[in-house]
């Protein structure tokens, strides 16, 4: 079959690979109808995320066909329509059985390596490196999906792809983000990041019953999307005016946002000239990995009381984490990979009677053979791309 | 270095403890025993090895660099034991076929999927 792999730092190349094949009983092959390139795995392509090996097929976003099941899997049948979550989790631990699906205990065969990193193993993510368990991505024709008859959810009815795939990752991870922040009427909820996870945050926010919601970013198109689309009620502009900490104060009569959402992640984007500087290099030689631009201002930001609510990918150390801002303002820090199964139906139900038309976020759809093209333009944000969905 | 490793099985003690005896671990100079975790953690299962490795210090760095040093070994058998009683498979992935293996961490297979070939030997 046609892959999308990693080749180096920069580089994807589609090729020709075996087909996946059933390796367990809870295990099932779909063959991939549609595909999405995720701002996470920018952070593969760049080389940000150190147990990445060439190779490696990308993609965690991703639905399609039913064509094969293995014996033990017996809510599937071979034809059925499904989306596939991108953690990949048992349902049979402790953690699965509490909804914390996104640190299964039982589904990353390399938790020796994560361990190492992170203390305990989280669960394996399909297509993100050996340290989530270096399973094949979804950029591809098939996939094999894992405890198949926990995971994938099926589409009954004729919705196309675009409406329900992004419940594989970023609409429930928006969600989560959003969920996090105890919305329960009247708030000012700030969302750094207006990619694809900030608008469904935005969105999710205002569902939830937000009554302000403010997306800052650097580009005005992104912008104008969350506002028009994902129902921001205001926007800051960073490139006109870095000081955001200052501009959220003043929006909010100088009390700061009640919960602030980092929609961001390692890879931050603005910050203090210096301070930039110096996080480049020190990422460019492994002393950080993380550049915490986004993190640092949503914490200074955040009302006292707050929550700081991160979605934004992080994956190992932070330099001048403001510890004094988090604890003298009794802040509360929520995040985690989204537990996507526990959101599948609910968002589900909230495609299908309207309450949101997911694929707003799509700018861009390519074949998967030029899956190297979409890399390079979401990457660099050329024409104006949000979302690009490939087709194999 | 500690010789320990402990691991909880979301699974009544009782059951642990049949399930393990039946599992066939040969655990030779190992001391196992078996806890029953705080609320409805399960059981929690601790072992301790206790013969040193083979030929002291240089034995011992010999086994890791190998990745067959005892601890090593025990915490993947560990790993094993409760996914199967839990989940009632072996995680595999296409980078770690043969499931979680501490020599496989330094030459993982690109995660892609197997030739046919290279099934029979991953033991799929």
């Amino acid at each position: 079959m046609r892959a999308n792999v990693w080749s180096g730092r920069n580089t994807v190349q589609v090729e020709n690979v075996p087909d996946p094949k059933i390796l367990n009983d809870r295990d099932a092959i779909v063959k991939i109808s549609s595909t999405a390139i995720c701002g996470s795995d920018l952070h593969l392509y760049d080389g940000y995320v150190p147990t990445i090996k060439r190779g490696d097929i990308l993609g965690h976003e991703f639905m399609g066909e039913v064509v094969e099941i293995g014996k033990g899997v017996g809510n599937l049948r071979v034809g059925d329509r499904v989306v596939v979550p991108f953690p990949i989790a048992c349902g049979k631990c402790w953690f699965c059985k509490h909804e914390l699906y996104s640190v299964c205990e039982n589904s990353n065969p390399n938790a020796g390596i994560a361990e190492k990193l992170f203390g305990h193993s989280t669960a394996g993510i399909f297509g993100y490196s050996h340290i989530t368990g270096g399973y094949a991505g979804g950029q591809a024709e098939y996939a094999r999906v894992p405890y198949a008859d926990v995971g994938p959810i099926k589409i009954e009815d004729d919705l196309p792809d675009e409406q329900v795939l992004f419940l594989s990752d970023v609409f429930p991870t928006g969600f989560f983000g959003a969920d996090l922040c105890d919305i329960s009427g009247g708030e000012v909820i700030a969302v750094f990041g207006a990619g694809p996870v900030g608008q469904f945050a935005i969105a999710s926010a205002v569902m939830l019953g937000a009554e302000r919601v403010i997306a800052i970013d650097r580009y005005e198109y992104r912008l104008a999307m969350a506002r028009n689309k994902a129902g921001a009620t205001d926007v800051i502009d960073f490139s006109l005016d870095a000081d955001i900490v200052e501009q959220l104060k003043e929006m909010t009569g100088g009390r700061g946002p009640d919960a602030v959402i980092d929609a961001v992640g390692m890879e931050a984007a603005h910050g203090h000239g210096a301070l930039h500087a110096v996080e480049r290099i020190k990422q460019a030689n492994r002393s950080e990995t993380d550049r915490g631009h986004a993190l640092r201002d949503a914490i200074l930001a955040c009302r006292p009381g707050g929550i700081v609510s991160v979605m934004g990918v992080y994956g190992g150390l932070m330099d001048k984490f403001p510890t004094g801002a988090f604890m003298n303002k009794g802040l509360q820090l929520r995040t985690g990979q989204a537990p996507v199964q526990k959101y599948l139906k609910p968002l589900y139900e909230r495609i299908r009677n309207g309450e949101i038309d997911p694929s707003f976020v799509v700018t861009h759809r390519l074949g998967l053979d030029q899956a190297p093209d979409g890399f390079e333009t979401f990457k660099h944000k050329q024409d104006d791309c949000v979302k690009v969905v490939l087709k194999p | 270095m500690t010789k320990k490793a402990a691991i909880t099985v979301a699974r009544p003690r009782d059951d642990v403890e049949q399930l393990w005896r039946s599992s066939g671990f040969g655990l030779e100079g190992a001391a196992v025993t078996l806890l029953e975790a705080p609320g409805d953690r399960g059981t929690e299962i601790h072992v301790e090895l206790q013969s040193g490795p083979p030929a002291g210090k240089l034995g011992e760095a010999v086994q890791k660099l190998a990745g067959s040093e005892p601890l090593a070994k025990l915490k993947d058998d560990l790993r094993r034991f409760k996914q199967r009683v839990e989940t009632g498979v072996i995680a595999r992935s296409e980078a770690v076929p043969e499931g979680e293996l501490a020599k496989r961490k330094l030459k993982q297979r690109p995660a892609q999927p197997l030739a046919e070939s290279e099934t029979e030997k991953a033991g799929v």
